[in-house]
């Protein structure tokens, strides 16, 4: 598909938003102004597992300016979650972590907030507290929800304990295959939990109508799952809950599984203010944000994979231990897609792995950017380069004889359309100057690539709206926040109805005019919002021509429109501005309103027909390391995909440059530290670390022709592949460089500077 | 109410009062109504709120309301002439370093007071002024191709 086909797709044009944006004038969840708002706050555990013996108010009732105090005996009786039904809206008999919601205070001002919360009397008795995964397993572990069944899938004669999710890949005998190996390595990974850290704060706020409904703002990726545990959560009918999407300053999953990832901000928002009658307004501190919503979890991952002489792999067996949490959280589906992850993306005929997801005393589990994705592929593809070593073949050369091909199945995917993963580490290879460059003192270069497997999942819808001087207003179901609304969707809208950008305005969500949408996850705002709108603006432009068509005494079939005029093909001076018709309509049939939607349904078919198209990546990193502190600089990264058609070539880039990033904050320095206690050490950016601009190299970020997805035009998701390789990339490197194998992250000086002592380095 | 102070921002006088203990940044965003100046860490380490007073950036997060008593401040909002964007600004949108923007106003505000310093900036001078700025969605790939093609305007 040549970029000349089109008018607008391929091109880089201006951000939608960006100009409020650069000159402050962005409006964010933080900047609502609510008139009349009360402040509100959330009381949170002190405990990391306690029982709640009793919980008084009083105190706090009586302080003058205190509108509203709640607990969970104020309201319903029922719980939410995602496969385990496991939580209250605020913590009832027991807390399971330190930052568990237990009570919250709207007042009149924030400091009434402060000293209302600090007088509610919350007696706890304290239980043993667990935050090793390992150690919650076992029998005699405390038991964190006692009343949660274990999983109904696990294998017969598994003894286990406090476990909420259990996945398994089994294909072929890894077993007996294993036995024929040439070569087997056996390792155990591990890695740390790490903060989204979005920049802007959470917030929630809401106002209770005088028609018995509710108004609730909410900077979050997924309003209509909010809506739906709102409307559950305090027991209103879902169509008297309102909720309207403010602007997002970030969330990479952070902000996005319903109301879990936000430790039930919104009902809990939404209860006092029915409860004090009032708006209340609650902003998040960032440090209470580190300690209470939804992160990265760590996990241990055991692997051991068989390969013959010639490279060829045959048998994988593992295990994962992923932590989910006081909660369950998304805790399921991450560790379920971390053990696929670990299974792998190359050709390999048996594999068995298990992987256990386990309630500990820590925060939840949520959907961070590629979830289980980036942990799985840091000891999958550190492995690789372990057995290429051990086979004393070259890690690129081992890794190209095992790629999958057309046809091939892969863990997850029964039958892939085509495979560009050779594709991808060849442009890899060449890019970083693998076996060309020449490598100074305690330099190496490390590689490592990745999937992210793209699934039909829900479906979406879109509304495209003309209106009489031609422009078009979108509603779709995915959010604004940097991705496909701003970038993608505005120019499907212009280039299928032959008019500018500027002429298109997309809405952000709002759930009583936006179509139903799961959120703004998983890297399927293209495949989603993309595939429909592209529908909807086709719909649109028929409506269009069939009432043109009159006019200029044409078949509909010939007509087109190019910059705002309907012509006929081969004939332009036989023409009719799209204004003219727009508004010629409205004494038709009102207006021109086009709809369309993802089919899950057909796509599905389509998988199982053509096989299913994925996208794929390979990474490569020049690295240095300073054998005497164990400091680990990256001199140049390349982040090579096949994302397949590019709508907007600067928006997909800043993905991929921004995912990367953020796992190789994870790779040098990104953790969230616990003491026994279950006590978070650095819930503030002061001990957080993050990379800042002089920690990183400018990421180069190439797109490969790869074969084309099933989004709009070919697209392929392209929000979180590039959070999966960087870490493993990173140690690859690192073990390049020094020949020692960093087994834990974080890949910090002192990680580094103890695995080179060990090593006798 | 506590104190009453007088300030100019963006070249616009106030007087207004504020409690002793109110940080610049809640005083500038809920007082005066400059929202451009975004909160997030409440530490001075992510560069968000960043402002510039009396011609240095600072963490107005960090900085005291009634230290600014007198004081002459500039905020993202004072940084376009009228309706014409500063080069920095215009090179943010087209090299795509917005994404969700929420960290832009402070890196704006940051390379503004570099300008304002140095006309001629090495690379090492935009790594210092910026490496007080988080931004968690570009990977700052896209902050450096902003700076280039800034730098490469005013030249």
């Amino acid at each position: 598909m040549a970029k000349a086909e089109y008018t607008v797709l391929g091109t880089d044009m201006p951000r939608k938003g960006g100009v409020e944006r650069v000159v402050g004038k962005g409006v964010y969840g933080i900047d609502l102004n609510l008139p009349d708002a009360l402040s509100g706050g959330v009381l949170r555990s002190e405990h990391a597992h306690a029982k709640i013996v009793n919980i008084d108010t009083s105190e706090a009732k009586a302080i003058p300016g205190v509108r509203a105090v709640v607990t969970a005996a104020d309201a319903p009786d029922v719980r939410y979650g995602r496969s385990y039904i496991d939580r209250y809206i605020l913590a009832k008999d027991k807390v399971r972590y330190m930052g568990d919601p237990v009570a919250a205070v709207a007042a009149d001002s924030q400091a009434l907030v402060k000293e209302a919360l600090g007088k509610i009397k919350v007696t706890y008795e304290p239980l043993p507290v667990v935050v090793d995964p390992e150690e919650t397993m076992k029998e005699s572990a405390p038991t964190i929800h006692e009343d949660m069944p274990l999983p109904k899938n696990l294998p017969e004669g598994v003894q286990v304990k406090n476990v909420c999710g259990y996945a398994a890949v089994n294909i072929g005998d890894a077993e007996a295959a294993m036995a024929e190996a040439d070569v087997v390595v056996d390792e155990v990974y591990e890695t740390k939990m790490i903060h989204p850290q979005y920049l802007e704060p959470r917030i929630a706020a809401a106002r209770p109508e005088e028609d018995g409904r509710i108004t609730v703002w909410a900077n979050a990726q997924a309003p209509f799952p909010v809506r739906t545990e709102v409307a559950s959560l305090t027991g209103l009918p879902l169509n008297s809950v309102r909720v309207i999407s403010t602007g997002i300053g970030g969330g990479f999953g952070g902000k996005g599984s319903g109301v879990t990832s936000s430790a039930g901000l919104e009902p809990i928002c939404a209860l006092l203010a029915l409860t004090a009658k009032q708006p209340v307004m609650i902003v998040m501190d960032k440090a209470e944000e580190t300690i209470s919503t939804t992160i990265r979890s760590g996990c241990k991952i055991w692997i051991k994979t068989g390969a013959k002489k010639d490279g060829t792999l045959v048998a994988r067996q593992g295990k994962v231990v992923y932590d989910a949490g006081g909660y369950s959280g998304f805790g399921n589906q991450a560790g379920g897609r971390c053990t696929q992850m670990v299974g792998g993306w190359y050709r390999l005929p048996n594999i068995h792995m298990d992987g256990f997801t386990v309630y500990t005393n820590k925060q939840v589990c949520g959907p961070v950017r590629g979830p289980g994705g980036p942990q799985a592929t840091f000891a999958m593809e550190s492995h690789m380069d372990s057995l290429a070593a051990e086979l004393g073949m070259d890690p690129i050369e081992f890794r190209l004889k095992n790629v999958p091909e057309k046809g091939d199945g892969i863990v997850g995917v029964p039958k892939l359309r085509d495979s560009s993963l050779a594709e991808t580490l060849n442009t890899a290879k060449e890019k970083i100057g693998w076996g060309k460059v020449k490598l100074g003192k305690n330099q190496g270069i490390g590689f490592a690539t990745g999937a992210w497997i793209e699934g039909a999942g829900p479906g979406g819808g879109a509304v495209v709206k003309m209106n009489e001087d031609g422009s078009a207003t979108v509603h779709i179901g995915k959010v604004d926040y940097g991705t496909a609304a701003p970038f993608g969707i505005p120019m499907i809208v212009a280039e299928v109805l032959g008019i500018s950008t500027d002429d298109v305005t997309v809405l952000n969500v709002d759930t009583d005019a936006s179509p139903w949408d799961a959120g703004t996850v998983g890297s399927r705002s293209m495949l989603v919002s993309g595939n429909a709108v592209k529908l909807a603006a086709e719909d649109a432009r028929d409506q269009i021509l069939r009432m043109a068509a009159g006019q200029l005494e044409a078949s509909p079939e010939d007509l087109e429109i190019v910059d705002r005029q309907i012509q006929v093909k081969g004939a332009p001076s036989r023409s009719v501005s799209l204004a003219s018709v727009c508004n010629a309509g409205h004494n038709e049939i009102g207006d021109v309103i086009g709809r369309g939607y993802f089919d899950s349904k057909a796509s599905q078919a389509d998988e199982r027909e053509r096989g299913s198209s994925q996208p794929f990546t390979t990474h490569a990193a020049l690295v240095e390391v300073d054998a005497d502190t164990g400091n680990v600089k990256i001199l140049k990264y390349v982040a090579v995909h096949d994302v397949g058609f590019v709508v907007h070539p600067k928006a997909v880039e800043g993905q991929i440059e921004g995912a990367a990033a953020m796992s190789l904050g994870q790779a040098l320095c990104e953790q969230v530290v616990h003491d026994s206690d279950g006590r978070t050490l650095n819930p503030t950016f002061v001990d957080y670390l993050m990379p800042t601009i002089n920690m990183l190299p400018r990421i180069e970020a190439v797109t490969v022709s790869g074969y084309p997805g099933a989004g709009p035009y070919g697209t392929k998701g392209a929000g979180e592949i590039g959070s999966v390789p960087p870490m493993a990339c990173i140690a690859n490197a690192i073990y390049n460089a020094t020949g020692v194998r960093v087994r834990r992250l974080p890949l910090s000086p002192e990680n580094v500077l103890r695995a080179l002592r060990e090593a006798g380095k | 109410m506590g104190l009453e102070i007088k300030l100019t921002v963006n070249g616009n006088t106030h007087t207004a009062e504020l409690e002793p203990s109110t940080a610049l940044v809640d005083f500038l965003r809920d007082t005066l109504g400059y929202k451009g100046v975004k909160l997030c860490c409440n530490t001075g380490e992510c560069g968000a709120c960043t402002i510039i007073m009396d011609g240095k950036p600072v963490n107005s997060c960090v900085v005291l309301g009634a230290d600014a008593a007198g004081a002459d401040l500039v905020t993202v909002e004072g940084i376009a002439d009228g309706d014409e964007l500063h080069p920095v600004q215009q090179a943010f949108i087209d090299t795509g370093a917005v994404q969700c923007g929420y960290c832009t106003p402070g890196f704006i505000v940051s390379l503004k007071a570099l300008l304002d310093r140095t006309k001629s900036p090495t690379a090492e001078d935009v790594e210092e002024a910026i490496s007080g700025n988080i931004c968690r969605c570009t990977g700052y790939t896209k902050i450096f191709d902003a700076v280039d093609l800034a730098a490469k305007r005013m030249s």
